[in-house]
């Protein structure tokens, strides 16, 4: 498997077309969602609406498979002179915006932080940067791409599957007037920022759309408009804000130090420079607020109480991996430096809290908030080992954490309408009540856990590329362990049930059922072409041979992938046959001390009466509860985080 | 055809698993059962292990006479073990109801629940009679239809 | 042709995999049975359970209690065959993990109330085994250079002489996949109603048999782990393991049987340490 037919590939089609072909999806990609949210805003009609929304997602997805890279040198040069002035022009509409919204909710904070973005943002743009931009505008590399695909096809399945839950949602919550339009509005925009955020090649734009997405984050998390819900979103509101600020006095030491703002010459510039380190650690800090690692995690944990949707695109799938992007981008520019190492430890130990922290809690969601948060901490920790093996491991782990998570929140979010709770155990026994959901949870699971699914290849990459480092080598052991017991602990309370009786998938939308099934189908078939996207993600000229016989081979391990799906497939076979053979026998009841009724959980209790058998996970809240562990957590990770400082400063 | 038949025949003759269940006994049929697990009688020797669990018993040991309470968990208990099962009767409660037959709530004896292989007489009944017991049980093993793999 | 001859040669591996699994089941009921006091049965009398319960009537309560065995078994299998193809270690326990994530499914598949409880225990033996044999990974890789378990033959010197500690708590992995200590973690052979049968009450019959044989394969899997200690010839890889194993048994009949609460304090955590303390004095 070589990348060499992609590449003739996308010579050929660019020799044919032209860059012209380039520039026009990536206005599709990025302009044109902003006109879709515009019309999503303004017509009231349910259908049409819905009509837009679907349109869009289908042109986004087809615009992202048929985008291909590398772009030209002067790639948007040409219209530079427009899109420049405007997007400082909506920069500082934006910031006004956030610094208005400070002031009516009275929160200082927000007040503080824009107060100071727009401060340094007049001074930067004004008195700082110089006029003249000969770099291209746009990027489209392997990162980006992955990214852009991510955001698109999953983002895409994402908002079909928003169509119905939201007539649901509302119909549950009854507002006064339909809230609907701006939620869908707000989706669209921000599918546009966030491909705006990938593909884009200057820091002052890319600091732009990062800002729109926390933007659209406070307004998504707020949409109920409850309490509860204005508090977590002015919660994320100062964190990311908090993030938008680091970023710009990032900007503000990248530019003095090489007085570039083009992201992947400034990253290559950079590289070695001792006095660069400082303003890259500041870059780190954002993406780490924007990705909710450790201690920043409250606004995501927070955001849980946002409809799912909005837990699936942004808070999992999307705009928390904003933050990896980052990093990953500026990977090269602090390789093998003490920073690097700093990066990794913060990273490993995010991962391992944060597996730690989901083991003690009783909220689907949030158990789903820490695992996001624990992985994103595990692809920092590849951006900071910085081998080639570990970037493109992080790239994978990328793609099918994206996959994976996105599934299963749409899954857990569709079962919350149903049941009206988010605590496991009201979800307990789900894959009786709601047959096809509860499967296709499951199946998303242990795509997360078992072999040969991607993002077991993924940890397996990170264990050999850390291996060399002794303590985050076991964060990584005793956070994959912790990480496997909450997972099967919740894979396990969908499935208990009584008797049943055969599958019969229950009722759903057809809006609702594709999105599950065309993820949990992608899940399972980019597993398959792991090998060829492994072969992609790497630059050429490396020790690894990929692909072999369909086993990955490295320096120090392989992993016979085509092995273990050919076994997973027979084992499919036995199991078709033998399920069914096992379910034509008697049917069993399960040991209850012979106490059985004819109710398949109840037993026969005092006064003769069916009491039905309770269990509970069991949580252990002393050692892994949230309570009274975050603090101490939270202390550490800022511990390690200084380190990291250090290691930037001293040198 | 025949060797598979000769190997699983014997295979449950040399593994019988078995259920102990106590149906309103004075424990003391109860005490002799548990005697042949010491190291006097020994009966692991024949591969015989006192499984609490219906599902994974051949043998259902029986002591006491069935009373009106536990009746339908013995029933319960018999239905929740997969064939094939022996059903074996302990001591002279287990036969007949025992000097307890005229109690009000005693139904007297275990065929009055569930079918009965083989019945072992005695108050209590002697551990060597039990494992007699146990050893003619697994008799009825050679008879029973085989389920097929 | 070369397919077809792999497989062959795979189905033998299995076969004598089998047979020695079989026949150390044995081994261990008899010895035990011998340090008892007692006679104890016959060596093969493994092969006769297995085989009554494979010819027994199926029941089910949940598809998932006739699919888990068939997970677990394949892969005990596919790890042990990857290790007798000098695999990479990281993707052996990975894959032997797996089987543990079905069987742990399946037990909790079903609402009885034993095997739920069960199931959490053995997610919690999970997390303390799991994480030592990874450990031990790490240390092959530390002293070989790479994760391959060929490496561990071509170092030249036993592994055992500079990772005595990690062998210590190698020991105590051992002694908890084998199902010897702690007692309450439900499934255990001494205490073997605790919890009923722990994560197999639920199992019935054939499915039952395949765990069995699941069991079987994944002692010797764990055995071969250990043959690594010492690999530099063939009694080593032979005598090593067969110690460890008498060892186990021996030990666990003399001293007092330890709960789940002591296996996730003092085991997990002391092994921890040992395991760790053994690689930083490795690496400095």
């Amino acid at each position: 498997m070589t990348i060499q037919p992609g590449l003739t590939g996308s010579i050929f089609f660019l020799s044919i077309t032209g860059s012209s072909m380039t520039e026009a999806i990536l206005v599709v990609l990025i302009i044109v969602p902003f006109f879709a949210a515009l019309a999503c805003l303004l017509i009231r009609s349910t259908a049409c609406r819905a009509c837009i929304v679907i349109a869009t997602a289908a042109m986004l997805a087809v615009s992202s498979l048929l985008l291909q890279g590398p772009l030209a040198p002067d790639a948007g040069l040409r219209w530079a002179g427009l899109i420049d002035p405007l997007i400082t022009g909506c920069d500082f509409l934006l910031l006004a915006v956030m610094f208005y919204l400070g002031c009516r909710y009275r929160h200082p904070l927000i007040v503080l932080l824009t107060a100071g973005q727009l401060g340094l943002f007049v001074r930067l743009e004004f008195f700082v940067f110089a006029k003249d931009r000969g770099h291209a505008l746009f990027q489209v590399d392997v990162l980006s791409l992955t990214l852009v695909r991510v955001v698109c096809l999953v983002g895409g399945l994402i908002c079909l599957h928003a169509i119905p839950y939201m007539q649901a949602h509302e119909q549950h919550q009854n507002p006064a007037r339909s809230r609907q339009p701006q939620f869908f509005a707000l989706l669209l925009l921000f599918l546009g920022a966030m491909n705006g955020l990938v593909l884009t090649n200057h820091l002052a734009h890319f600091y732009f759309f990062f800002e729109l997405t926390t933007l659209c984050s406070f307004l998504l998390i707020g949409h109920d408009r409850s309490k509860e819900a204005m508090d977590n979103a002015l919660t994320a509101l100062w964190m990311n804000g908090l993030g938008g600020l680091l970023l710009l006095f990032a900007i503000q030491g990248l530019y003095g130090q090489s007085a570039m703002l083009d992201m992947t010459g400034l990253a290559a510039a950079t590289a070695g420079n001792q006095a660069a380190l400082l303003p890259l650690s500041l870059l780190l800090l954002a993406a780490f607020t924007k990705s909710a690692q450790l201690p920043w995690q409250r606004w995501l944990l927070g955001a849980m109480v946002a409809p799912t949707p909005t837990s699936a695109l942004l808070h999992s799938s999307t705009m928390v991996k904003a933050g990896v992007y980052l990093a990953l981008r500026f990977a090269p520019a602090f390789a093998h430096t003490l920073l690097a190492q700093g990066l990794m430890l913060a990273g490993g130990f995010t991962f391992l809290a944060a597996a730690a922290l989901a083991i003690g809690q009783r909220n689907a969601k949030k158990v789903l908030a820490y695992s996001t948060i624990s992985n994103l901490g595990l692809i920092f920790a590849c951006a900071g080992i910085g081998t080639p093996a570990a970037v493109a491991a992080a790239m994978l782990l990328i793609l099918f954490h994206a996959v994976s998570k996105g599934l299963l929140f749409l899954c857990v979010g569709t079962a919350e309408q149903q049941v009206h709770s988010r605590d496991i155990e009201v979800l307990r026994g789900l894959c009786a009540r709601m047959p096809l959901t509860g499967m296709i949870a499951v199946l998303a699971v242990l795509t997360l856990i078992v072999p040969p699914f991607g993002m077991l290849l993924g940890k397996w990459l990170v264990f050999e590329a850390g291996a060399d480092h002794l303590v985050f080598y076991l964060m990584l052991v005793l956070g994959s362990s912790f990480t496997l017991l909450y997972w099967v602990r919740l894979a396990g309370t969908l499935l208990a049930s009584g008797q049943v009786e055969g599958f019969k998938p229950e009722r759903q939308p057809l809006l609702s059922r594709f999105p599950l099934v065309a993820l949990a189908c992608g899940a399972v078939v980019l597993a398959l072409g792991a090998p060829i996207l492994y072969g992609r993600l790497l630059p050429g000229g490396q020790t690894w041979s990929a692909g072999r016989g369909g086993v990955l081979t490295t320096a120090v391990g392989s992993f016979p992938l085509d092995v273990l799906f050919a076994v997973a497939a027979l084992l499919g076979l036995l199991a078709l046959f033998g399920v069914s053979r096992a379910m034509a026998g008697r049917k069993a009841f399960p040991y209850l001390a012979g106490a059985n009724t004819r109710l398949p959980d109840h037993f026969v209790g005092p006064m003769n009466r069916p009491v039905r058998a309770m269990v509970e996970n069991s949580y252990l809240a002393p050692f892994f509860g949230e309570e009274r562990w975050t603090l101490w957590v939270n202390l550490a990770a800022a511990g390690f985080l200084l380190v990291m400082l250090g290691g930037a400063l001293w040198q | 055809m025949g060797l598979i038949d000769k190997l699983i025949s014997t295979a449950r003759r040399s593994s019988p698993w078995l259920l102990h269940f106590d149906c309103g006994s004075c424990n003391g049929c109860d005490i002799e059962t548990l005697a042949c697990l010491t190291p006097v009688y020994d009966v692991e020797r024949f591969g015989v292990v006192n499984v609490g669990n219906p599902k994974h018993a051949d043998i259902l040991l029986v002591t006491g006479t069935v009373n009106l309470r536990n009746r339908e968990v013995l029933a319960v208990l018999y239905e929740q073990m997969p064939e094939p099962k022996v059903v074996v009767a302990i001591g002279a409660c287990g036969l007949s109801g025992g000097i307890f037959r005229e109690a009000p709530n005693v139904v007297g004896g275990v065929d009055k629940v569930i079918p009965v292989d083989v019945y072992v007489p005695g108050c209590p009944a002697r551990p060597e009679a039990i494992i007699d017991g146990v050893v003619l049980a697994l008799e009825k093993f050679r008879g029973k239809a085989l389920a097929v793999l | 042709m070369a397919v077809m001859q792999t497989t062959a040669l795979a189905l033998a591996v299995l076969g004598a995999a089998l047979l020695l699994g079989g026949l150390l089941s044995g081994l261990d009921r008899r010895l035990t049975a011998r340090l008892q006091s007692r006679q104890g049965p016959p060596f093969t009398q493994p092969f006769f359970d297995v085989i009554k319960l494979l010819a027994k009537e199926r029941m089910v309560t949940n598809p998932w209690q006739a699919f888990s065995p068939l997970a677990t078994l394949s892969a005990a299998a596919c790890a042990l065959l990857l290790f007798a193809w000098q695999g990479d270690l990281l993707v052996i326990l990975f894959v032997h993990m797996a089987g543990g994530v079905f069987l742990v499914l399946g037990a909790m598949a079903s609402p009885s109330p034993y095997s739920q409880i069960a199931g959490q225990r053995e997610l919690w033996q999970m997390l303390c085994c799991e994480t030592l044999l990874f450990v031990m990974a790490g240390a092959l890789y530390l002293t070989t250079g790479s994760f391959r378990v060929s490496g561990a033959a071509a170092l030249g010197e036993p592994l055992l002489y500079r990772l005595p500690l990690l062998f210590a708590a190698f020991l105590l992995a051992l002694t908890v996949k084998m199902r010897k200590s702690p007692f309450d973690l439900a499934g255990c052979h001494h205490a073997h109603q605790e919890l009923v049968r722990g994560v197999f009450t639920e199992y019935v019959g054939p499915h039952l048999g395949l765990l069995e044989i699941a069991h079987w394969l994944e002692v010797v899997l764990y055995l071969a782990i250990c043959s690594l200690f010492w690999a530099t010839g063939p009694w080593g890889m032979i005598l090593l393991p067969l110690t460890a194993f008498l060892a186990v048994i021996v030990l666990d009949n003399v001293s007092a049987r330890l709960t789940w609460r002591w296996m996730l304090g003092w085991g997990w955590g002391a092994a921890f340490v040992l395991s760790a303390v053994n690689l930083f004095w490795l690496k400095g």
